[in-house]
């Protein structure tokens, strides 16, 4: 392999879920808000993989730490937040399988394992969501979950004893999927970027790089 | 009779129900239902045209490079706006790269363990493996070293009691033939190729910006900045780590993934036997080597009725055998409206029954060639390949008949492809010959790149008065078509055609059934409990329907709780 793509990053920030099918876009939108309000070392990638299924175990490759924010089926009130080890809640997830509901993890990280590349932490940052009606945007209860997620990723990452640090002022989150009135109501210090066609911009090449 | 209904049957991103009727050990009637509302296309209804590509390339999680590249491709198509070389070798290296990576992990993740049963791994002697696959094949992964250390894993799996997502195979099903020391050796390819699928997705990740979604494409060629001179842009030295990972990849591809596929249908002759279904193949050519789309490396056409003779070649994308041939009927999907329209006036209205076989009974429409349902896939694009004499399709084809027949003694003709076994074999031929490619379209852009052009976007112009387009693309599940109606830069109607669509059909107005539900027909099945047979032949298919809400269950210990107000 290129010496460019010798070292994974150690800690993985992946947002998952469809961010066209409502608030399954939950870790999508939490992971772009992180970005743009906390500032990370280069040993730190944020991700918005959408819904890759087993594609998922390329970026969980030989991580010491991921954070995975998604949409999380549990019997609590839309909106609430629920943060879990990936071992608390596996046995559930083989189970998973039946209904066809899934994202992939457990055979990623099976797989991985295999190889002696399986993540040495895994948490798992959830929502529960209100509605993953297509074509209708978030909520504003996950909206608001994921403002707050934000802050709890941070705190995993300090644990972790990666560097994570409040930025002066916050970027501006790129949430082009959605409607700014799905958003602003209920997130006052948030302000959208609105994504148009003339204004698209490339990624830097250095972290896509990394990422792999 | 036994009445089976397997839902999911994907083994990523499910909603996917197939029905079953079985009597004396086979298959006598099927039906498969896509159980999930997708409604895609009316997101699009009212959008920029330059920004469709953006939000077609979530319609599915696994798939999201093919929708980004139809959608410009139909936009394109609609301004008749011809793109600049190196835009379309850069397009045409992501789509290689990322078919590789999708027929890999078809092949050892989504479906070897149909195949192979890892629970006999721990009787094999990796010395015997060892020399079975040196005389198989030239890859340097096959050693009695490498081959012992998966098994001590698998040792290891098994005695902890973790098999993971490995417990829910079909482990001693009575349709597992191959001996332990071929189920090491596949399994040893398996874990591997999660090293080769990554340098796929870097190939990817390096021109397109990001994997999964691309960020590169724009409607009029691509955003990559071409600079010699420049660290941050496409120069010699990203030239040459793109070379080096395709160098990398392509020995997997052609000595580990093609022997292996050669070696299961070897291994399962019978398979070649089971599953032919629906008989008329489409593809569509892909992989142009101009701006203006007028020559390609994979060829199209259409085959009616396994008759090879028969194929009439599409010569490209404004050829009216493809446009004016296609229509969808709603009579048995979940959609209002009656009659097949053609996807430029498609609506997808929903009209929800619930399963009536005798009606209604999928979210997924009906599509039609001519009114004939029609077989996409890599077997298309070989068939029609070989039948219209294309050299490089002959040449891997030709390579996996002869490896068949003379090392394992079992003798194979174009026609057995018409197959489960088949649609296995046709992915492992193709792949071969996407490896080829790939360094072809790198020296292409290499040497477009060092004439001196550095132009990779032509602006595009939108007239105020509608127009139409068409964006094809022969992709890794097979023909993926975009129809547009653009009025003054916006959308006023997209309808995608997407390969399960043709394969997955249901029955049309005249009761015909689709690829997946003909080619059920006739299949065995030992163990109504557990019908291993009936998800051979519909994996062969490499099903994916769209992706869903996928919600992770929490029914564990949490670390924390936190009720936002």
């Amino acid at each position: 392999m290129n010496a460019e793509f010798a070292t994974a990053p150690r800690v993985s920030v992946i947002g998952l879920g469809n961010i066209l099918l409502g608030d399954d876009g939950f870790g999508p939108c939490a992971v772009e808000m992180f970005r743009c309000k906390y500032e990370c070392g280069p040993d730190v990638e944020i991700l918005d993989l959408g819904t890759p299924g087993v594609d998922l175990a390329p970026y969980l490759y030989g991580r010491g730490l991921v954070v995975l924010l998604d949409a999380l089926d549990a019997a609590h009130t839309p909106g609430t937040l629920c943060i879990c080890r990936w071992n608390a809640i596996a046995p559930s997830q083989v189970k998973l399988r039946l209904t066809g509901h899934d994202p992939g993890v457990a055979e990623a990280l099976t797989q991985l394992y295999m190889l002696d590349q399986a993540p040495h932490e895994l948490v798992v940052i959830g929502a529960v969501p209100k509605s993953c009606e297509f074509n209708k945007g978030i909520s504003s209860e996950v909206f608001r979950t994921a403002c707050i997620a934000v802050d709890h990723i941070a705190g995993l990452l300090l644990d972790y004893g990666v560097r994570c640090v409040r930025r002066s002022a916050s970027l501006r989150p790129n949430l082009w999927w959605l409607d700014d009135s799905a958003t602003s109501a209920c997130c006052t210090d948030i302000v959208l970027a609105r994504h148009t066609a003339t204004r698209r911009t490339m990624p830097s090449s250095e972290s896509v790089e990394n990422s792999l | 009779m036994a009445r089976i209904s397997i839902d999911p049957i994907t083994r990523i991103e499910g909603h996917l129900r197939i029905d079953v009727e079985v009597d004396g050990g086979s298959v006598q009637k099927a039906w498969a239902s896509c159980t999930m509302w997708r409604g895609i296309e009316n997101i699009l209804k009212g959008r920029d045209a330059r920004e469709g590509w953006v939000f077609a390339q979530r319609f599915c999680g696994v798939c999201t490079t093919v929708h980004a590249m139809a959608s410009v491709r139909a936009v394109e198509d609609a301004l008749e706006l011809e793109i600049p070389p190196s835009a379309q070798y850069i397009r045409n290296l992501i789509l290689i790269a990322h078919a590789l990576h999708d027929h890999i992990v078809h092949f050892y993740h989504l479906s070897a363990l149909d195949w192979v049963d890892i629970t006999t791994i721990p009787k094999a002697n990796p010395v015997r493996a060892a020399a079975l696959a040196d005389g198989l094949s030239s890859w340097t992964g096959n050693s009695h070293r490498e081959l012992e250390a998966v098994q001590g894993k698998v040792k290891g799996l098994i005695a902890s009691g973790q098999l993971g997502i490995f417990a829910r195979g079909y482990w001693g099903h009575p349709a597992m033939h191959l001996d332990p020391e071929m189920n090491l050796i596949l399994f040893a390819h398996y874990l591997q190729a999660l090293e080769f699928q990554r340098k796929a997705c870097q190939v990817v990740g390096i021109l397109g910006g990001k994997t999964p979604h691309i960020q590169n494409l724009a409607v009029g060629g691509v955003m990559n900045a071409i600079n010699l001179n420049s660290l941050a842009t496409m120069n010699m030295d990203r030239l040459g780590t793109l070379q080096s990972l395709l160098q990398d990849l392509i020995p997997f591809t052609q000595q580990a993934y093609f022997v292996d596929a050669c070696l299961l249908a070897a291994s399962y002759p019978d398979w070649l036997r089971y599953g032919r279904g629906v008989a008329n193949y489409l593809a569509v050519p892909d992989l142009p080597v101009d701006g203006k789309a007028t020559q390609f490396d994979l060829p199209g056409g259409v085959i009616s009725d396994g008759d090879f003779n028969s194929v009439r070649p599409i010569r490209n994308w404004k050829d009216d055998t493809i446009r004016g041939a296609v229509a969808e009927d709603v009579t048995h999907a979940w959609y209002q409206g009656a009659g097949p329209l053609p996807p430029w006036k498609g609506k997808t209205d929903s009209d929800y029954t619930d399963f009536r076989e005798d009606g209604k009974y999928s979210w997924v429409k009906a599509p039609r060639y001519d009114g004939m349902p029609m077989q996409v896939g890599p077997l298309s694009n070989v068939l029609v390949g070989y039948a219209s004499g294309h050299a490089l399709t002959r040449k891997w084809a030709d390579a996996a008949f002869h490896r068949i027949s003379s090392v394992h003694g079992y003798p194979v003709k174009v026609d057995d492809l018409q197959s489960t076994m088949g649609r296995y074999l046709a992915r492992a031929i193709r792949a071969a010959m996407l490896s080829d490619l790939a360094l072809r379209h790198w020296h292409l852009l290499s040497e477009n790149i060092l004439k001196g052009d550095d132009t990779t976007y032509n602006p595009p112009q939108f007239p105020q008065h509608e127009v139409v387009g068409l964006g094809l693309h022969e992709a890794p599940r097979g023909t993926l078509s975009h129809w547009v109606v653009i009025d003054n830069g916006t959308f006023s109607n997209y309808q995608a055609v997407v390969p399960t669509t043709w394969n997955a059909s249901p029955r049309d107005e005249k009761g015909v059934p689709g690829p997946y539900e003909n080619s059920l027909l006739g299949n065995p099945v030992a163990d109504p409990d557990q019908p291993l047979e009936v998800l051979r032949t519909v994996h062969s298919f490499d099903p994916c329907m769209a992706c869903a809400c996928h919600m992770l269950a929490a029914t564990g210990q949490e670390i924390a709780q936190v009720k936002v107000l």
